[in-house]
């Protein structure tokens, strides 16, 4: 039954203690012989103890070198550029070959930089920075989707019908000439003979079905397989604006991948690290640190059931306060956020209309309410009107009862395209048609807006005349989980009704902290102490802005032990991380227009896609990326995240990239895009060259 | 007429130009000769047949055109508005409120939820007094909260790996130290692979969609937690029930299943159990072998939800395999959670390589949702090599364990359906009217027909419906009881909970009960003295009633 390979796992490889393990053996040994007696079991399992603690207490140093630094900890703290102790011993990491080690212009002797520069790029320039903000009283203007020159569409279209002929004749083949390879394809007998076990019983003739139908997996196996490479690439430290990949290779056409052993550093262009808040030092890190000692590591039960600490009422009023809505509630994982809460706001005789694209956790989260789900076409504000006067004219299905209520749910940005949603003309809808607006911010809080309040803040909306605001901490905050925002009469039913109340475990302190110390210092903090000043500010903003904003956070709001630096706490680093952001995205999206490439999205989204069309430039762009002098990690994707024909490179801007970090992903796309014949957006003579992008990069990065 | 002919002539010549145009281009195409000859004979044979196929080509082409879309305004029941018709439906369209204010009992149990000052833990502070109380509610059975080594080693990880990981795992969020946990959940239980999910309640539900489609049978025992009840929800498939952890009625069903099959010889699908090790809602506990046994004769896989029970039974911890003596290997599907097992965070799925590589792809949780910050990866790793390293955890686990039920089986006024073992304890209000609540018989009549979880809520004559409310009204009795049970322990310095439930939203409506989960970190003079002022209060509380 055990699928062998004759090869051992990647992660045998990475750990080679676990090869040894008595698991591995005695499973290749005994496929479809007797198996394991209990008694045998019972002393494997003991076996298996001895065998880990051996490795735990004789060779911890060697087995784990990854992960043996408590010396780096204190000996380096100071030094901001080289921190890690471990990287100097390899002198491939420690060279600055890659060009990612240092900056590349050294500090003046006033500048002070807090952050390692592999984790957060330093970054004195104040011109290299812009505010993420919609120009008010203009409508968004319509996302115009390209399409490439016909050639393109038609061997994309040949290239998938390739593959798929390819795919069912080797499938064809295949099952005839190696049935063995196919077998999980195939009914089949357990392999288990349970007449050896439990004399009594026959086998009986018929089998299983098939875990997965080859059918289903034709996709996964013909035509992922070929790109494996691009996908779930095993990493290690933090995921800033560089990151250490663990190098791998397959020798079997991506059957099995295998870790080398080596280590590469990248630029990191991929990970939701909107605000560079992924660090393993500064103000956020060392709160973390003081947060395990003071709570553990868990909550230990669920929020209902003795799992709420002091902790999590000041996390969730702070993340209220921060979004500008009366109440939240924390849910320890941002795909459960959604699929377990909107079941507990809808559900039979009510109407969900969603976005096409939305997430899949939204999709998910509607199936199971039992409410009823339209779409409509992605972020059309004209199909989503005439929906709604459809479906409040004919009321339910086949009976025409009125709906009990309708729910939109649109995304602040949408994390394929880049696109934000209209949220002006939306609001403007929902007065007319009194649905209720359900906004899922995952993308965009703390990576849009002036304050970094989210779309809201940056279409200057009051986040009150949304009913639901729903966001994930692991992007722009670099945590984990999510949060639902609303009046405190829907939040409290979500506590008791939402199923992550009663059953899910409760975030753990560690996350909430680092949560509310990222927040806080976007935010800013007002001590009691600097009341006047402070006040004033915020009343100089307050002129400034179209709806209330609530300004820095009280100090008596955070926990006492919360003691940022002060760069962090007068929220003047938040600020600049926001606007480095904003100077970023821009800089980026339009300097890959003015190359000539066809991009989606807003020029203010730090989610930037480049179509790259046919599948086979996939792997290409990847790896070419990869191979450079200083290489550049992406994603792509395509089918099923995508449509069909366009397959894209997605490039995930931070507030941690320099402008040079963006030169360097414009240079290397520049030179790319021209072996793969990429550039297929602005007609030649209006395209830019890579030293013009590079020289006008403030009119690029500033300009909407 | 001849005032018409000039008129008329350039308009004849263009109409000749443009038909030989017409002509010599058709002539030109290829293969335009074949299907000429075609309709002119075809033609000659039966003018009637012409006209049938220049229908069917427009039909075609009209099918074509139409947009998909759009089915729903032909539809038959779609009512045609005028714009003025509509503006007045909008205008008149009142919805509900997007949610009702709590009702005051809900209310008031939210606001009695106690919460702590601190870490939670065994001794936790009390935010409300700003006392200790001893903690009989939080899931920390090998005490592994508060571990001073795991924290070291949390606190070394931080500082390499920072906190969140930024994406999802098949997005560069696969760190070592995931794959690490993966590989130690796998050699801890002994088998092939695992998988790791950044939620323990999202993993089951999204274990089962990734394997279970429509058409596809799954049979379920009729209490599985909310998680399962979802997964199966969601994965379309067809489902049967079988009696709270009764294995007889398993293979009733599992019987009539087969017959079934065999009566419509339809393809052979995937078949699946879904139960629990430890019962979340009632710390029973399955029969492992017996269900391993009627798994591999009538070719079920097992998918095995040990949330309750891995990191709590078992010499070390391993679960429900390790207390039958069961190879891990020989469930399909083993699902555990390391935020209750392990004090860490998360959930995972371990099996076969191919079951693990599946859901890599498959399961929509792990795709879509961002891996597990690497601290508390490294944190569930330690734990691990904790319990495997010291099974005088659970030795002193399950003294507690009797000696708290020795305390309680001996309380008139209660019942306890957990298993013995079971550091999970759930308490009943004992039935007056035992006849009456009876867990409402939804046995062999209507498991053998259908039981879609549609019917399960259909009940079939007036008995039925009284029966039903005088249920709820008894539940609603005993529920109002048991949270004055745990306000009153809780002032008397031990926090108890109340199971917390869904009502309305799951399957079968769960018996209120109260549920304690013990602790090795607890001394055995401790847990004692906690459970003899619980049931003091219950004594007091229950017996007021009578």
């Amino acid at each position: 039954m055990p699928f062998n390979s004759p090869l051992p796992s990647p992660m045998a490889i990475s750990k080679p203690a676990q090869s040894s393990s008595i698991f591995k053996k005695r499973s290749s040994n005994s496929v479809g012989s007797l198996p394991a007696s209990a008694a045998s079991y019972l002393s494997a399992l003991s076996q298996a103890d001895a065998s880990a603690r051996k490795r735990s207490s004789g060779a911890s140093a060697t087995s784990t070198p990854a992960l043996s630094l408590s010396s780096s900890i204190t000996s380096s703290s100071e030094d901001t550029v080289l921190h890690e102790a471990d990287y100097l011993d390899d002198p491939h990491l420690a060279s600055n070959k890659d060009g990612l080690l240092l900056p590349s212009r050294p500090p003046t002797s006033e500048q002070v930089f807090t952050t390692v520069h592999t984790e957060f790029g330093h970054c004195a320039e104040e011109k290299y920075r812009t505010t993420s903000q919609h120009k008010l009283g203009t409508p968004l203007a319509p996302h115009v989707t390209q399409d490439p020159p016909y050639y393109i569409l038609l061997s994309t279209y040949i290239s998938y019908l390739i593959l798929i002929v390819l795919g069912h004749v080797r499938d064809f083949v295949g099952k005839r000439l190696s049935p063995a390879s196919y077998k999980h394809l195939m009914p089949r007998d357990s392999g288990w003979r349970p007449q050896l076990y439990m004399p009594h019983l026959r086998p009986s003739p018929s089998g299983y079905a098939p875990l997965n139908s080859d059918f289903d997996s034709f996709y996964t196996r013909r035509l992922k397989t070929r790109m494996d490479e691009c996908f779930s690439q095993p990493v290690t430290g933090v995921a800033g604006r560089t990151i250490l990949l663990l190098d791998r290779m397959s020798p079997d056409f991506n059957h099995t991948q295998l870790l080398t052993g080596g280590k590469t550093r990248a630029l990191n262009i991929s990970s939701y690290n909107y605000l560079g808040f992924a660090q393993g030092r500064g103000g956020c890190a060392d709160m973390v640190e003081e947060s395990i000692k003071r709570y553990g590591i868990s909550s230990l039960a669920s929020r209902l059931e003795g799992g709420s600490t002091d902790l999590h009422t000041i996390s969730e009023a702070l993340v209220a306060k921060f979004v500008g809505m009366e109440d939240a509630l924390i849910s320890s994982m941002g795909f459960a956020t959604n699929s377990t809460i909107i079941p507990a706001l809808v559900g039979k005789g009510c109407l969900v209309i969603s976005d096409e694209f939305n997430h899949a956790s939204i999709r998910f989260g509607t199936r199971i309410s039992g409410a009823h789900v339209r779409m409509f076409k992605h972020n059309d504000m004209e199909s989503l009107e005439s929906l709604l006067k459809e479906v409040i004219s004919q009321g339910q299905p086949k009976t025409h009862r009125p709906w009990k209520k309708i729910l939109v749910i649109v995304e602040g940005l949408y994390s394929m395209e880049g696109t934000l949603v209209n949220l002006p003309v939306v609001v403007e809808l929902k007065k007319k048609y009194k649905f209720y607006l359900y906004v899922d911010e995952a993308h965009s809080i703390g990576a849009l807006g002036p304050h970094g309040r989210g779309v809201a803040d940056y279409f200057a909306i009051d986040p009150k005349s949304i009913d639901i605001l729903m966001g994930t901490f692991t992007k722009s905050f670099g945590a984990a989980g999510g949060y639902i925002a609303g009046s405190k009469t829907i939040i409290d039913r979500l506590r008791v009704h939402g199923h992550t109340g009663p059953y899910a475990e409760a975030m753990t302190p560690p996350v909430l902290t680092q949560v509310v110390a990222s927040m806080a210092s976007i935010m800013g903090i007002k001590f009691p102490t600097e009341a006047p000043s402070s006040r004033l500010t915020s009343a100089t903003h307050m002129i400034e802005e179209e709806y209330h904003h609530p300004g820095p956070i009280p100090a008596s709001a955070l926990p006492s032990w919360i003691n940022l630096p002060p760069a962090l706490a007068s929220g003047s680093e938040g600020s600049s991380r926001l606007r480095r952001l904003a100077f970023n995205s821009r800089y980026l999206h339009n300097g890959l227009i003015k190359l000539g490439f066809i991009t989606y999205g807003h020029p203010s989204s730090p989610i930037v896609p480049l179509l790259l069309f046919n599948p086979g430039k996939m792997n290409m762009f990847h790896r070419l990326m990869k191979d450079r002098q200083t290489p550049i990690i992406v994603v792509v994707v395509a089918y099923p995240a995508t449509p069909l024909v366009t397959s894209r490179v997605r490039f995930c801007v931070s507030a941690a990239h320099t402008k040079e970090d963006v030169d360097t992903v414009l240079k290397a796309c520049d030179e790319i895009g021209d072996v793969l014949d990429l550039k297929h957006g602005l007609p030649k003579k209006e395209r830019w060259s890579i030293e013009e992008i590079m020289s006008k990069a403030v009119q690029l990065g500033t300009s909407a | 007429m001849n005032s018409s002919n000039p008129t008329l002539a350039p308009l004849f010549s263009f109409l000749e130009y443009t038909l030989t145009t017409a002509q010599t281009t058709f002539d030109k195409l290829p293969g335009s000769a074949v299907i000429l000859r075609y309709v002119k004979s075809s033609h000659q044979n039966d003018p009637g047949r012409t006209l049938l196929e220049l229908i069917l080509v427009i039909f075609a082409i009209r099918t074509l055109l139409q947009s998909r879309t759009r089915a729903d305004r032909t539809g038959k029941h779609f009512i045609q508005f005028s714009e003025k018709e509509i503006d007045e439906l909008v205008d008149e369209w009142t919805p509900e409120p997007l949610a009702q204010p709590l009702p005051t009992t809900e209310a008031a149990d939210l606001a009695a939820v106690p919460v702590i000052a601190g870490a939670n833990g065994v001794k936790p502070k009390l935010l409300s007094t700003g006392k200790t109380a001893t903690n009989l509610a939080s899931f920390n059975f090998a005490n592994l909260q508060g571990n001073e080594h795991i924290k070291q080693r949390a606190i070394e990880t931080l500082r390499k790996y920072g906190l969140g990981s930024c994406g999802p795992p098949g997005f560069y969020g696969t760190l070592d130290v995931h794959m690490d946990l993966e590989n130690d959940i796998a050699d801890f239980l002994g088998t092939e692979a695992a998988i790791l999910y950044s939620q323990g309640f999202s993993t089951v539900s999204s274990v089962i969609p990734a394997f279970c489609k429509r058409g596809d049978i799954i049979v379920a025992d009729r209490a599985v937690n909310f998680a399962i009840q979802k997964g199966i929800q969601i994965s379309r498939s067809t489902v049967r029930w079988f009696d709270h952890n009764d294995l007889k009625s398993l293979e009733d069903v599992l019987i009539s299943v087969e017959k079934e099959r065999k009566k419509r010889r339809g393809p052979l699908t995937r078949r699946f159990i879904v139960t629990e090790g430890i019962f979340q809602k009632d710390g029973a506990m399955v029969d492992l072998p017996k269900l391993i046994e009627l798994k591999y004769k009538y070719k079920y896989r097992l998918i095995l939800d040990e949330s309750y029970s891995f990191g709590s039974v078992g010499r070390t911890g391993r679960g429900l395999t390790e207390v039958y003596n069961v190879p891990a290997s020989k469930v399909d599907m083993l699902l555990g959670s390391c935020a209750i097992g392990l004090s860490a965070a998360g959930g995972f799925c371990a099996g076969s390589r191919n079951v693990v590589d599946h859901q890599r792809i498959n399961g929509p949780s792990f795709v879509f949702s961002a891996s597990m910050p690497a601290l508390l990866a490294v944190s569930a790793s330690e734990g691990i090599n904790i319990l495997r390293n010291t099974p005088s955890i659970f030795e002193t686990l399950q003294e507690n364990v009797r000696a708290a039920r020795a305390i309680l089986d001996r309380v008139e006024c209660i019942t306890i359906p957990s298993h013995p073992a079971s550091p999970v304890i759930h308490i009943y209000v004992k039935q007056q009217y035992p006849g009456l609540l009876s867990p409402v018989p939804m046995s062999a009549s209507l498991s053998a027909s259908s039981t879609s979880s549609k019917q399960h809520h259909s009940l079939h004559s007036a008995k039925d419906v009284a029966r039903e409310s005088a249920r709820a009204a008894e539940y609603l009795v005993e529920e109002r009881l048991l949270q004055e049970v745990v306000d009153e322990t809780l002032a008397q310095g031990v926090i108890v909970t109340r199971a917390k439930r869904l009502p309305g939203q799951e399957i079968v409506e769960p018996r209120p009960s109260i549920r304690l989960a013990l602790t090795s970190g607890l001394t055995r003079k401790e847990t004692e003295r906690a459970v003899t002022v619980l049931k003091g209060v219950l004594v007091k509380v229950l017996g007021k009633r009578r």
